[in-house]
């Protein structure tokens, strides 16, 4: 167990450097530019390879284009030139501690053409100037997207390949051609949502054995153990892996050799000593171990910068990096190499790198889901493998940079452990809360450490999880769980059953999935719970096989060879993570909309069944007119004294809480996926729960059409009045049925205007975890719990005037965000999310904020 | 349908930023051709470009298609088989939000079920930047 060295755990006497401070102000400034500089390059080599008429791309074919990637971009150790908003030209110094970038720009946008790239081709002459999130591209780069690079992709991007292959699949089974039942559930947006043509994320590489042994050491392992296989596929597999980690290598030393050119011809000394050291750390590592705390962060950027040229960065994430660092931390610290200040400029600029990309995303995804950043989760504390302790300063550190950096990434999430890590610790994550209004998130050690066990991973195995993208807990750098593969919307499940297998969205006259029977012949709520359970099989069932589908695309057309040399598995087993080479191979799906369907169900149980006092007639007849004419029933059904409501410690409601997670969890456990691996199932919404509330229309439980769903695992707003209530009705859920993660979203307001009242705020904070964390003294509790700590009226002032808050950072549903970059409806929702006064535990009663129009 | 690029210009803006009539997809396609033909600049686009497009309303009653080969761009007011992507739609104004992204309803138009797409996504991207392109040359949309 490290011992904490520090008196003062907030290090409040370490500000901001100059140079973390330049480089903040710099990147608040920047607007999004398009980059085409790998597009470009996969594009060339393709071409010229002939990989366009393969029937399948091998890993060695992905491994040479890659290193030729990696070798031939253009190595930017400073990027000083951007554009700030109205798309003007800025200059800054840039004199970041680490050089090379993800793209060509400051802040940029990665195109890849391999998945959804083209989905912007319409939109080239236009982007520069939409109104949600708009993008810089320079005229010349759209000519080459429409020209050079788009026109070669039509036919061979991961969603067509995948079409194609159901088409040929369902031409010989089921005798229809050009129709793939799955893929028009996609498209059709309701039902769910696959990230699989998109990206494979979702992950944490493995960075300690490039830390610790250098890639020439990995190097040398593949090419020994290629030696020593007769088997052709692991021989290729070893061949592969050198062959990207020596692209890699060639990176860091352009971007070192280009370091050394600059650093001739710089007149100013400090300038020419700063270039001069990036040389060394770069000419070092990543090929050789690290030395030092810096050239540990700088393997790890230059792996990160790797990683990102094979896959879009969609909640890839970067572990516990508090644990893989800490060595090399506590070596420069003892020895005096590093003061703590320079610690936390190190990290201050670190975390700047890695939010030198968005993610790329149409206009037509901007207005249902956008505002997302990359999802690039950081995790620190918690136990270490053995059960103890292992929050350290590094900790601390990493806290205090998050705290004066407030960063939409890395998305940092904390893990605690309920009587093993301290007290001090924990206030000092809700310190952090309060400072930076949303992060980090803190998970509960104990309850994720039970639901990975449940799943089969060791006791080691879990408890040395990291965090992906949003919440989700995953061996760190050893399970490969694409933890965000299926996004389903639960409500349609809801739907068809109401409906017969029918859904409103897309036609009573169009029979989607099967009939359960009409639920007004239904005599009992147990029977609806058979018709519910067999609906959510059939959808669950067809977003499985559209999953699997998708992972064999991958498989053939897209092997993971830089992911793979960076993971734990692949090199024992000679085979990439797509092809389960991991040493944990699950999927993840998360669920959108549990807790309207659970007062759904609450209501229908009370109102139709028990109390007899509606007929599920007149209950369908309420929600098809949106509850017009229904007006006395839909405020007796939102009345949480009357119906039922999660999120009051009611037994009746919170039970069909727990049953629909049990369900799910079994209906999901069944499918096996593409790599022999289970599916896990979790309860994180990202913007998912706005997005999917626009499309759906009334529900039993209350809701009007259109209205904003809940998000993640948290009750619905407005009618769950008392704290410690809400508290405990997350609490009592069984953790061992959500081993993907969920996402408790509570609001806050911020009581700190003297410090007596801001000491009160923190001490009722910390209790509200751990009485969440700890249900009744049973040792059992939720998860994890995220926090918004803004006033509402800042929130409405926000809205007003986006342009006073460009730094108003939010929790959404897992990550973070700038609330001036989320769509209306999102906006909406965080705002009217019910907040709570830690002072009394009552909740803040608001109007429900208009929708906005943007 | 007589047609020059003024006097398509001129109407494709009417119906883009006024009320769409039934005339809005043979006139954009229409226009496209005509575009090809006059504007090398234009005709870039679809070098080397072979595709098939069916559009058509939900009830069958309006159908059209247009096929993109060697540089050069047929529009027929049939129904053609063997399409690459099939374009199903319910009514006019539906197509020109769906296609000119008007008050960026792209999205709205399939979550309303106002249009359908069958085939590869792809086609439409390309066939969106088509439209729109022909628009910012001769600066109607």
């Amino acid at each position: 167990m490290p011992e904490i060295t520090f008196k003062d755990l907030s290090l409040k006497d370490f500000d901001l450097t100059k140079r973390a401070n330049d480089l903040r102000v710099a990147y608040f400034k920047a607007m999004p530019e398009i980059c085409t500089e790998r597009p470009h390059l996969v594009t060339q080599f393709s071409l010229q390879e002939g990989l366009f008429k393969r029937p399948k791309i091998s890993i060695l074919d992905k491994a040479r284009l890659y290193r030729y990637v990696l070798s031939n971009r253009k190595a930017i150790v400073w990027n000083n030139k951007s554009f700030k908003k109205g798309m003007i030209p800025f200059e800054f110094n840039d004199n970041s501690l680490f050089a090379g970038s993800t793209t060509t720009k400051f802040k940029g946008v990665p195109l890849y053409p391999e998945f959804l790239a083209l989905a912007l081709w319409p939109e080239l002459w236009t982007i520069t100037k939409r109104a949600n999130n708009p993008f810089y591209i320079s005229e010349d780069d759209a000519k080459e997207l429409n020209y050079n690079i788009f026109p070669y992709w039509m036919e061979n991007n991961i969603s067509e390949l995948a079409r194609k292959r159901m088409f040929e699949e369902n031409r010989t089974k089921l005798k229809i051609d050009k129709y793939a039942p799955e893929m028009k559930l996609l498209e059709r947006i309701v039902f769910f949502l696959a990230s699989k043509p998109n990206c494979i994320s979702h992950t944490i590489p493995d960075f300690s054995r490039a830390i610790n042994e250098g890639l020439r050491a990995v190097i040398d392992d593949a090419k020994d153990r290629g030696s020593k296989t007769s088997d052709t596929s692991q021989k290729e597999f070893y061949k592969a892996i050198s062959e990207v980690l020596e692209g890699i290598i060639a990176y860091s030393r352009n971007l070192a050799n280009k370091a050394k050119e600059m650093a001739a011809v710089e007149t100013d000394r400090t300038r020419k000593n700063e270039l001069l050291n990036i040389y060394e750390v770069n000419s070092h590592v990543p090929e050789y171990p690290a030395r030092t705390f810096r050239e540990g962060l700088t393997t790890i950027w230059i792996c990160w910068i790797a990683c990102h040229l094979e896959n879009p960065n969609v909640g890839l994430s970067l572990g516990r990096l508090d644990q893989v660092l800490y060595n090399l931390y506590r070596h420069d610290i003892d020895n005096n190499v590093m003061t703590i200040e320079q610690a936390i400029e190190l990290i201050s600029c670190l975390w700047i790198k890695i939010g030198d990309h968005v993610p790329t995303i149409p206009d037509a995804g901007e207005q249902l889901f956008g505002g997302t950043g990359s999802n690039q989760a950081i995790t620190i504390g918690g136990v270490d493998k053995e059960g103890k302790d292992a929050v350290n300063d590094l900790t601390y550190v990493m806290l205090r940079a998050t705290e004066l950096m407030m960063l939409r990434d890395p998305n940092l999430n904390a893990r605690y452990y309920n009587g093993i890590n301290s007290t001090e610790y924990l206030k000092r994550l809700c310190e952090v809360n309060v400072t930076t209004r949303a992060t980090p998130a803190i998970h509960n050690d104990k309850a994720v450490i039970r639901a990975l066990t449940g799943k089969g991973d060791s006791i080691e195995h879990a408890r040395d999880y990291g965090v992906i993208g949003c919440v989700e807990p995953c061996s760190n750098g050893r399970t490969y769980g694409h933890t965000g593969a299926i996004l389903f919307n639960l409500t349609s499940v809801l739907e068809l059953t109401l409906f017969n297998g029918r859904h409103r969205h897309t036609g009573m006259d169009l029979m989607i999935s099967k009939e359960t029977g009409s639920p007004v012949n239904f005599t009992s709520f147990e029977q609806f719970q058979k018709a519910f359970e067999e609906q959510a099989r059939w959808l669950v069932t067809q977003a499985t096989n559209l999953n699997n589908i998708f992972g064999k695309v991958h498989q053939d057309y897209y092997p993971t060879p830089i992911l793979s040399a960076l993971f734990e598995g692949p090199m024992e087993k000679g085979k990439d993570v797509i092809q389960g080479g991991a040493v944990i191979n699950s999927s993840g799906a998360t669920i959108i909309g549990l807790a309207d369907v659970a007062d759904s169900l609450s209501a229908i149980q009370k109102v139709v069944f028990e109390e007899k006092s509606l007929s599920f007639k007149e209950m369908l007849a309420a929600i098809e007119n949106d509850f017009k004419g229904y007006e006395i029933l839909q405020k007796r059904l939102m009345n949480p004294d009357k119906t039922p409501k999660y999120g009051n410690d009611d037994d009746a409601a919170d039970k069909n809480v727990t049953w629909l997670i049990t369900t799910l969890d079994k209906v999901f456990g069944e499918k096996e996926n593409y790599r022999g691996g289970r599916y896990r199932v979790g309860y994180w919404t990202m913007t998912n729960h706005a997005g999917f509330g626009r499309l759906m229309k009334a529900l039993p439980s209350g809701r009007k059409a259109r209205e904003n769903f809940t998000s993640g695992i948290t009750p619905v707003s407005s009618v769950t009045p008392v704290l410690t209530k809400t508290l405990n009705s997350v609490a009592k859920q069984p953790a061992e049925c959500i081993a993907n993660g969920a996402a408790f979203n509570l609001k806050y307001t911020p009581e700190t205007s003297t410090t007596e009242k801001r000491d009160v705020m923190l001490k009722n904070f910390a209790a509200s975890v751990e009485g969440c964390f700890d249900y009744a003294g049973t040792g059992t509790g939720a998860m994890e719990i995220q926090f918004n700590i803004t006033t509402h009226d800042m929130f409405v002032d926000a809205v007003k005037n986006p342009d006073k808050y460009p730094e108003l950072l939010v929790r959404v549903s897992g990550y973070t965000a700038y609330f001036k970059d989320l769509n209306p409806q999102m906006q909406k929702e965080i705002i009217d999310r019910t907040e709570y006064l830690l002072s009394n535990g009552n909740y803040v009663y608001y109007e429900p904020f208009p929708l906005q129009k943007k | 349908m007589g047609l020059n690029l003024d006097l398509w210009s001129t109407k494709i803006k009417d119906e883009i930023y006024g009320e769409v009539t039934d005339e809005f997809l043979e006139l954009l396609l229409k226009g496209m051709d005509l575009a090809f033909f006059f504007s090398s600049g234009y005709r870039r686009n679809i070098d080397g470009f072979k595709g098939r497009y069916l559009f058509r309303t939900s009830d069958n009653k309006v159908a059209a298609s247009a096929i993109f080969k060697d540089g050069d761009m047929q529009v027929r007011d049939s129904a053609i088989a063997d399409w690459d992507v099939r374009v199903t739609f319910k009514n006019a104004k539906a197509l020109r939000d769906f296609i000119f992204s008007k008050n960026q309803d792209i999205l709205n138009s399939i979550l309303a079920n106002e249009v359908e797409v069958d085939g590869n996504l792809n086609y439409i991207y390309k066939f969106g930047f088509l439209a729109r392109d022909l628009g910012k040359r001769l600066g109607v949309a």
